[in-house]
This record gives C-alpha cells, sequence and structure tokens, in this order.
C-alpha cells in the first residue's frame, strides 16, 4: 500500500515572522555608518525574505521533501531520462574541501588534483566515444548538442563551404535537437521514420545535398530501436559532404558494445547524469561533454584541459585561435563531473557493459510484459527487440474505455510507482516509454507490471476511477489549465492578486 | 557470468538474469543485440580507470584531490561572479535528502508537491531580490543567462543588434559572442568612461536607435564600479523601444536598489553567491533570469517556470510547470531556448539559503562583503597604493598594480607564499596586469591587513 505525505505547507513567506532567525552569519567590527551607497541606488524596501528560525527551515523542507518522487522510492522508468540510482559514495566523494573550495580563477598550480580527474575522465569519455577530444563545458545535453553542431558549423565555414547550413534530424529525436540546431542558426531537416521506427533510408536520401551540413542521430532512437542501417546512413550523408553527429542522450544501452567514432562518427555528446548515474536534482545540474575526432578538435571551447606528459602538469590551453568561443563561464559543471568519474571508476570496462546488458535485458523484459496487457500495443514493430528502452501505445485502450496514456500514468503514481514517461516521442500514440534502467531488478519489474494490470482492470470497470487518479499522491489530479488562465508565478504576484 | 558480476550498482543476480532470458525464450543477452550488424561492434579492450572497492575509490580519489589548495587554505579575494561562501550545515542536510535530489523535472505534479513548491519559492525569492514579477526555476550560469537575454529580447523586439557594455567579465562576453551567432545579431560594445570607469553616457545613446533590440548592463560592473548614471541611459533606451537587461551581483542587491526599481526590463546574475553551492571549481553554477511581467513578453522567456494552480476535482492548493509551449520538448524547432535539464539542484539550495538568512543575515553578509573592501582600500590607500577607478563601488574593486606580464608569474607565487589569492588578473593594454580584488564575509581583519602588507611588501 502506499500513502504520500500530504502537508498543507504553506508558502515559506508565510511561515515567518518579524525578528526569527535561522542562521547568524560571519560579522566584523567595522562600523556599519562608514557605509556610503549613492543616494538615488540606495535599496530603500528590504527584500520581503522569510523571516524563520533553524528548526522550522527544516520542518518545512521535510515537509516538502516527503511530497516528492524519487528514484529512491521506488521504480522510476521515466523514459529517456535514464533514471538510474545515484550511487551514495559518490555524495560523498564531492563533500570535500578539496573540491568544494575551489575558485575557477585560481592559478593553475593549485588545482592540479582536479584537472587530472577531469582529465582522466576526458579520456575516459573519448575511450567510450572512440573519439579522442573531449571538452566537459557544456553544462547539459542539449549545452552539448549545441557545442557539437557549433563545431560541424565552424568547420564548414572554415572549409569555405558556408552553405551547409542543414542538419537532418529524424522525427523520432528528443526536442532539444531541432531546438538545439535553430540555436546555432541552421536548419532543421526533419525526415520521416519508417513503419519499423527507424530513420527511412528514402527520405535520408532525398534530403541530403550539398546543403547538409551534418547529420543528428540519436541511436538507439527514441522507440529505443537500433538503427541498424547506421553505415548506409553514414555513407549517405558523408558522400554529400556532411558531418555526422552521434546523439549519446540513449547511451546507456551501448557502453562497451559500439563506439560511435569507429562507425565514423565525427562528434558525440553523452549526458552525464543520465549513463553516468549523477543526480538528477528535480531537474538539474547535468552535463553534456562533447568528443570529436581530429578534424574538429580545432573548434571546440577554450580552454580545454591538457596534460605535459614529461612536467606531469596539467593546463588549460587558450591559445586556440578556431574555437567556437566558451559555452558556460568557466569549465562546466565540474562537481557533476567528479561524480561520472567515480561511477566510471567503481564499474571499469566490465562493469559498464554489464550496465548496458542489465539495462537492456529489464527495457526488453518489462515491454514483453506490458505488450500482452489488453488495451496496450508495442508501438511500430514487435518483431525487433528493443535496447534500453521501449514505447507502448495505450490507443486501443483509450478506443475501448476512454482510457487515455495520461489515465494510466496516473493511476500507476497513485499506487506508488513512477509513471514511464507520457506522449513522446510525438510519432507514437497515447505513448507510454518505458526506461527501467539496470537498477530494477526481476522482483520490481514483475511487480511493477501486476500493479499495472490491476490498475487497468479497475479502469476498465470503471472509467471515471482512471480519470480522477490519482489518489494517494499528496494531492490530486492538477488542472494545469487553470494555472495558465490564472498565471501566477511568484510571491509577489500572489500578493497583488489578493490585494485586488 | 559468475559470482564476480555481482555489482552494488547491478540490481540483477544472474539467477534473475536466467529467468528473464528464459521469459524472454533467448540464451544470452547478447542476442537482444543481434540487430547491430557485427562489423561495427566493438571487440578490442577499454582502457578506463577501476578501483575494486568503494574503499579504494574513496581514497584514490581523496590522494588526488589533496593536491588542490582550497580557498578555505590561504585567503582568497577571487570574485568576478562566483564567490567562496559559507553554507549552513542544515543547508547540506536538506540537500543530502534524496526525495530532492534523485528526482527529476515533475513532469508528473501530483507526485512532485516538493520539488514544485520549492521552485515557485525559489521563483519568488529571486522576484524579492532584483524587483520583478517572474523568474524562471534556473539557467546554467550568469554568462549564458547574457546570452538568453540578448535572444529574448530580439525575440521580444524583432531587432537584431544588441548592445552591452565593455565593462563585462570577459567569460560572460564570451559566452553571449558565442551564444547569438546562431541568430545572427549583430553586437555593439558600449565604452567606460576612463576615470570613472561607469559607461558613458553620450556614447552610450550615440549607440541607441530603433534597430537596437537590448542593451546589457553590469551593476555592480565587472571592475566593481556602482553604475549610479543610468537614468538618461535607460529612459532613452525604452523611448527607442529597446529592453533594457541589467546583471546584478546578486549580494549587492542587499544595499543596492533592485534593477526592478530603476528601470530594468530584464534582471540576470548568478546564484552561486546567494546560496546556490560552494565554488565547486566554478560548476554547476545558477544562472538567474527575472522581468517584469507582461502577458504578451513573458512568453518568450527560457526554461522552466513554476505556477501556482488547483487540483481538478477538489480545488486544493497546488503546483505546477506552467506556459510549457515555450519548451523544446512540445515546441522543438520553435522553442524559445533549447534548455531541458537546468540547475534546480542550485536553485533550491539557494532558496534554502536565503531563507536561512532572512532580511537581516542577507544585509549583514553583504554589509560585510562591503566593509571588508572599503577597509582594504583605505588601508592600501595609505601606502599608496590605489585603485585603477576612484568611483563607488560594492565589494570588487580593481588594483593599480600594472605588474608586467613576465612578471606575474613571480607575483602569484609571491602571494602564494603568503597563503594569498590575490584577485582576478585583468589588462587593459596586453602588457601589464592589474587586480580585481573581491572580499566575501569569510575573512577577518587580520586577513585583510595580511593582504595589504603582502601587497605593501611587493610594492618594495
Amino acid at each position: 500500500m502506499y500513502r504520500q505525505a500530504k502537508y498543507d505547507e504553506p508558502l515559506i513567506f508565510e511561515l515567518g515572522k518579524k525578528g526569527r532567525r535561522a542562521h547568524l552569519p560571519p560579522r566584523c567590527d567595522f562600523s556599519r555608518e562608514d557605509i556610503n551607497i549613492p543616494e538615488n541606488m540606495k535599496r530603500i524596501t528590504p527584500p520581503d525574505l522569510p523571516e524563520l528560525h533553524e528548526g522550522e527551515v527544516m520542518r518545512h523542507y521535510v515537509h516538502l521533501s516527503q511530497m516528492n518522487y524519487c528514484v529512491d522510492t521506488n521504480t522510476y522508468p521515466l523514459g529517456s531520462c535514464t533514471m538510474k540510482y545515484n550511487p551514495k559514495v559518490n555524495e560523498s566523494i564531492v563533500r570535500s574541501e578539496k573540491i568544494m573550495y575551489l575558485h575557477p580563477n585560481q592559478p593553475v598550480e593549485t588545482v592540479q588534483g582536479i584537472l587530472e580527474i577531469l582529465y582522466e575522465l576526458q579520456t575516459s569519455l573519448g575511450e567510450l566515444a572512440g573519439l579522442p577530444h573531449t571538452t566537459l563545458q557544456p553544462p547539459a545535453g542539449a549545452s552539448g548538442e549545441y557545442t557539437g553542431l557549433a563545431l560541424i558549423k565552424a568547420y564548414h565555414v572554415d572549409n569555405g563551404e558556408t552553405q551547409r547550413d542543414e542538419i537532418i534530424a529524424p522525427d523520432s529525436s528528443h526536442g532539444t535537437n531541432p531546438a538545439s540546431t535553430v540555436l546555432n542558426g541552421q536548419k532543421l531537416i526533419e525526415i520521416k521514420s519508417n513503419e519499423d521506427g527507424r530513420v527511412d533510408m528514402d527520405a535520408l536520401k532525398a534530403a541530403v545535398s550539398d546543403k547538409t551540413a551534418g547529420l543528428m542521430l540519436t541511436n538507439p532512437n527514441t522507440l529505443g530501436i537500433f538503427e541498424k542501417d547506421i553505415i548506409e546512413m553514414s555513407n549517405t550523408v558523408r558522400d554529400a559532404g556532411g558531418l555526422l553527429y552521434y546523439d549519446g542522450a540513449n547511451f546507456n544501452a551501448i557502453v562497451g558494445k559500439i563506439r560511435p567514432g569507429d562507425m565514423g562518427y565525427d562528434v558525440l555528446h553523452f549526458n552525464l547524469h543520465k549513463t553516468f548515474a549523477t543526480p538528477h536534482g528535480g531537474g538539474g545540474p547535468g552535463t553534456g561533454a562533447v568528443c570529436c575526432n581530429d578534424i574538429l578538435e580545432p573548434y571546440l571551447p577554450v580552454p580545454t584541459i591538457n596534460h605535459d606528459k614529461d612536467k606531469d602538469y596539467y593546463y588549460f590551453d587558450y591559445d586556440r585561435p578556431k574555437s567556437i568561443g566558451k559555452v558556460h563561464g568557466y569549465h562546466g559543471n565540474v562537481a557533476v563531473a567528479l561524480r561520472a568519474y567515480a561511477y566510471i571508476a567503481a564499474l571499469g570496462e566490465i562493469g559498464l557493459k554489464n550496465t548496458s546488458d542489465q539495462a537492456v535485458l529489464t527495457a526488453n523484459y518489462v515491454m514483453r510484459k506490458m505488450e500482452k496487457i489488453d488495451g496496450l500495443r508495442l508501438s511500430h514493430t514487435s518483431s525487433i527487440p528493443r535496447k534500453h528502452e521501449s514505447v507502448l501505445e495505450a490507443t486501443p485502450f483509450l478506443r475501448n474505455h476512454d482510457v487515455s496514456g495520461m489515465d494510466i500514468a496516473k493511476m500507476l503514481i497513485s499506487r506508488g510507482l513512477h509513471a514511464p514517461t507520457v506522449y513522446f516521442p510525438l510519432i507514437a500514440h497515447e505513448a507510454l516509454m518505458m526506461e527501467p534502467t539496470e537498477n530494477e531488478n526481476k522482483d520490481r519489474l514483475d511487480q511493477y507490471v501486476q500493479i499495472l494490470e490491476e490498475e487497468m482492470d479497475k479502469a476498465r470497470k470503471d472509467p471515471d476511477y482512471a480519470h480522477n487518479a490519482p489518489k494517494w499522491t499528496s494531492i490530486g489530479r492538477v488542472d494545469d489549465g487553470y494555472a495558465i488562465r490564472n498565471l501566477t508565478l511568484s510571491w509577489k504576484m500572489m500578493k497583488e492578486k489578493q490585494e485586488e | 557470468m559468475g559470482d564476480n558480476y555481482a555489482h552494488p550498482y547491478l540490481a540483477n543476480s544472474k539467477k534473475d538474469i536466467d529467468e528473464m532470458l528464459e521469459y524472454l525464450g533467448i540464451s544470452s543477452i547478447e542476442e537482444l543485440y543481434s540487430d547491430i550488424p557485427d562489423e561495427i561492434r566493438f571487440k578490442g579492450q577499454l582502457k578506463l580507470p577501476h578501483y575494486q572497492s568503494e574503499f579504494e575509490l574513496m581514497e584514490a580519489v581523496k590522494k588526488k584531490l589533496g593536491k588542490n589548495i582550497t580557498t578555505r587554505e590561504v585567503r582568497s579575494f577571487l570574485g568576478g561572479g562566483v564567490l567562496d561562501i559559507y553554507m549552513p550545515a542544515i543547508q547540506d542536510e536538506i540537500l543530502r535528502r534524496t526525495e530532492f535530489y534523485s528526482a527529476y523535472t515533475p513532469y508528473q505534479a501530483e507526485a512532485s508537491q516538493g520539488t514544485l513548491q520549492s521552485m515557485f519559492e525559489y521563483q519568488s525569492l529571486i522576484c524579492e531580490l532584483v524587483g520583478m514579477d517572474v523568474a524562471n526555476c534556473s539557467l546554467y550560469d550568469w554568462a549564458t543567462g547574457v546570452g538568453e537575454a540578448a535572444l529574448m529580447a530580439s525575440r521580444i523586439t524583432k531587432r537584431t543588434k544588441f548592445v552591452y557594455t565593455a565593462a563585462i567579465a570577459p567569460n560572460r562576453e564570451d559566452v553571449l559572442k558565442n551564444y547569438v551567432t546562431g541568430a545572427n545579431l549583430e553586437l555593439e560594445i558600449v565604452p567606460y568612461d576612463e576615470t570613472t570607469g561607469k559607461m558613458d553616457i553620450a556614447k552610450t545613446k550615440a549607440l541607441l536607435d530603433d534597430t537596437v533590440a537590448g542593451i546589457y548592463i553590469e551593476n555592480p560592473n565587472f571592475f566593481g564600479i556602482i553604475e549610479d548614471e543610468l537614468d538618461e541611459i535607460i529612459a532613452d533606451a525604452h523611448a527607442k523601444g529597446i529592453r533594457v537587461v541589467v546583471g546584478a551581483d546578486m549580494n549587492s542587491l542587499a544595499l543596492l536598489k533592485p534593477p526592478g526599481e530603476y528601470g530594468a526590463d530584464i534582471a540576470i546574475g548568478e546564484g552561486q553567491s546567494i546560496g546556490g553551492g560552494p565554488l565547486n571549481f566554478g560548476g554547476p553554477l545558477l544562472g538567474i533570469l527575472a522581468m517584469k511581467y507582461n502577458k504578451k513578453e513573458s512568453r518568450q522567456m527560457p526554461g522552466r517556470i513554476v505556477g501556482k494552480t488547483i487540483t481538478s476535482n477538489e480545488g486544493e492548493v497546488a503546483y505546477a510547470n506552467t506556459l510549457q509551449t515555450r519548451e523544446q520538448h512540445i515546441k522543438r524547432e520553435r522553442a524559445t531556448s533549447n534548455i531541458c535539464t537546468n540547475e534546480a539542484l542550485v536553485a533550491l539550495s539557494c532558496a534554502i539559503h536565503l531563507t536561512l538568512l532572512g532580511p537581516q543575515g542577507y544585509k549583514e553578509t553583504a554589509e560585510t562583503m562591503y566593509l571588508s573592501a572599503h577597509h582594504v582600500t583605505k588601508e592600501l590607500d595609505k601606502i599608496g597604493v590605489k585603485r585603477v577607478f576612484d568611483s563607488e563601488f560594492f565589494n570588487t574593486f580593481i588594483l593599480d598594480l600594472k605588474i608586467p606580464k613576465g612578471k606575474k608569474q613571480e607575483f602569484t607565487q609571491f602571494m602564494l607564499e603568503r597563503k594569498i589569492f590575490p584577485g582576478i588578473p585583468y589588462s587593459f593594454d596586453g602588457e601589464n596586469y592589474d587586480y580585481i580584488v573581491t572580499t566575501s564575509y569569510l575573512l577577518c581583519e587580520k586577513d585583510l591587513d595580511d593582504f595589504v602588507k603582502a601587497i605593501g611588501e611587493w610594492r618594495k
């Protein structure tokens, strides 16, 4: 039985009362009267910050935390997000004073330890990608995409082919692919997937031209299907003069199994928070490391982290005239990178390969069990295995019982299980995208499917049960439309509305 | 696949695996990879670090990190946008709650009210600091915030020129330049006055016309100077339909008028220095972006936004992601930004910190920063060391040292021997270096006096 905690928790602003203190910062003995701010720039009204004592702050956040579902609550098979367990040792490692208290501008001789680790991580990621050069600067997957695409753009411009401004991506791609393409000033050529859920080769052949900058391919794709024609695709794009971008969002399926660089791919980004288990933090931070080959190396963001082997000295190289510039104020999300390093080093080569094995096995196992449930069907073809995730469609269930994919998701969370990703990818209908990861054992998966069956059974008998789910979460079904019709985006806007 | 197969991060034993294989009617996991052409399968060996036990891993990382020298082992005068701060013990206690850190984007609002309410509170706290109505859930950092703000101003005005202050941090300028290449924005730089270090009013106004989408001002600027003559520039910008973007040091806003009160349309800044987290060698950081609410223009904001709403059946208070039709997962190539994963946990950290400080603590830390910096300049003045610009400042100033390029390393060593990180070197002429000095609230009077003494010794 599952009951999520429920508190009528006021906003932190509503909990305060004048004069309470939660923290006393260090003070100096200088006279406050010596503060001399130009009159027209003085702050008159202090910000309306809450005033609580320490214990009350703790209670507030404990209450909020208990109204939150997380990976350590139960199965969290959110497709496309790779919600794997976040090893606790990594949380201890990043609490070392020797990483927390390093300023990005301090002398390079005082940061040799962290540079050594970042350099080792760069090398390890390059090894996994089959691409020798790495930047850790992009702070998220989308930023990695942008960086990789910018490298491709810089390459073509440098070679006098400024007309090459088209990026080809399949319609199954993540929304960040087209958005990053546009941010980079390139045009998106979206090609249709075929009935097997793979890139339609004829469509690809028709799309390439002397305007092709490159192909952006997520493989396995968002249906969890491996693009088996990858060599033919690569040749098609390369023959047309385009470069090859491997979106590593789904790398958890292929660690140590294939290396994009070996297949002729020029550039790849990793989502370290997905493949290498760093906490998702309720939305971030992540890290979007980018690996590339020799032809794109000159364009990598500044600075790169290099190693002088003779002196055993790590340093930043800013002298990179062809660089695309900077994509982050400093060196990216270093504390996230450190966790990823620790994860890789805890598993090693064999462990990482086993990780992919189990991620793919659990995905296929749960998919085949779910496929048998009346009302669900596998999107696209059922005849080929999936990799780390699969997409089921609730179309028959909606048709026969008026119960949607979203309703199914809400019934699941009511039972203390996180829902799959719903309504993505857009090329599937009533999509339920399942990615269990290697963190789910067989018993948990059996339990998940059993509860899903129980809930769907209840919905068959009483569709309104489904429409009114969830029941046992902190709150019932949220009215998203109300939020837009009555936009209230801050305490300030709330106060103004109350006054009206 | 014997006993060696088991690992703490892998859920299934050999028995589990065999049972699943049996259900699937296959004999090995390898069969699930059978659709991958053999010629592209990787058959080599990977060179990767590996430590057999958690203990060995901890020791190895500790040994490597031990080579670093931290800001707590010396006296740090480094700022530039990020700052060494003290995080109260309770703050990390909350941040280590797995309910927060091991969750993802709250796509299922009913089971994620913790994240959603805390993000609504974060947005609200930021609005209080900068004097705005709406903030998003975070961008990557201040630097990418400048880029996003420029693109946003361009979308709102449908203009393609962006003007920015020359008194901008070089790293933020670099990211801005990169971010706007795709949209082909034309960038123009507003010079600063060489004696005051403030934006040159006449030259700025000369650059503003109805082709300009936005103007970016830093306040205090990168040299630490308080820009207190902005009225004319901002009025002129608004008269020409230009959006005003102000990048503010978030600590300074305890003492300085918030951007929303002197005409900024969009406020940005760095959240690390107001509790987003420890320095962590520059990341993760927290990009702040807030604006005045405007039905049309607020829909041009990048990133995630949490709104207050109700539940459908019971009418209870609830929080949910809103205005999502701006975002990439729905709008794809027509999204306002490509950002998906953001810095939510850092935003939570920042919200906790501001709550712990309260109005009193927020003001006290800012006062200490201000007074520490002014103590240093007063003492340096006594030994004849001047600032490059003599205008009013908050906690940052640029010290007129003119250290030749060839002696820079020697200066670094000299200071290191005295356990000092003296500031960020900055060259106006490409040959000689002045130092941008910032004081946190963590240094006591003796530390400050030691710094003054060390500068004095170097000058001899």
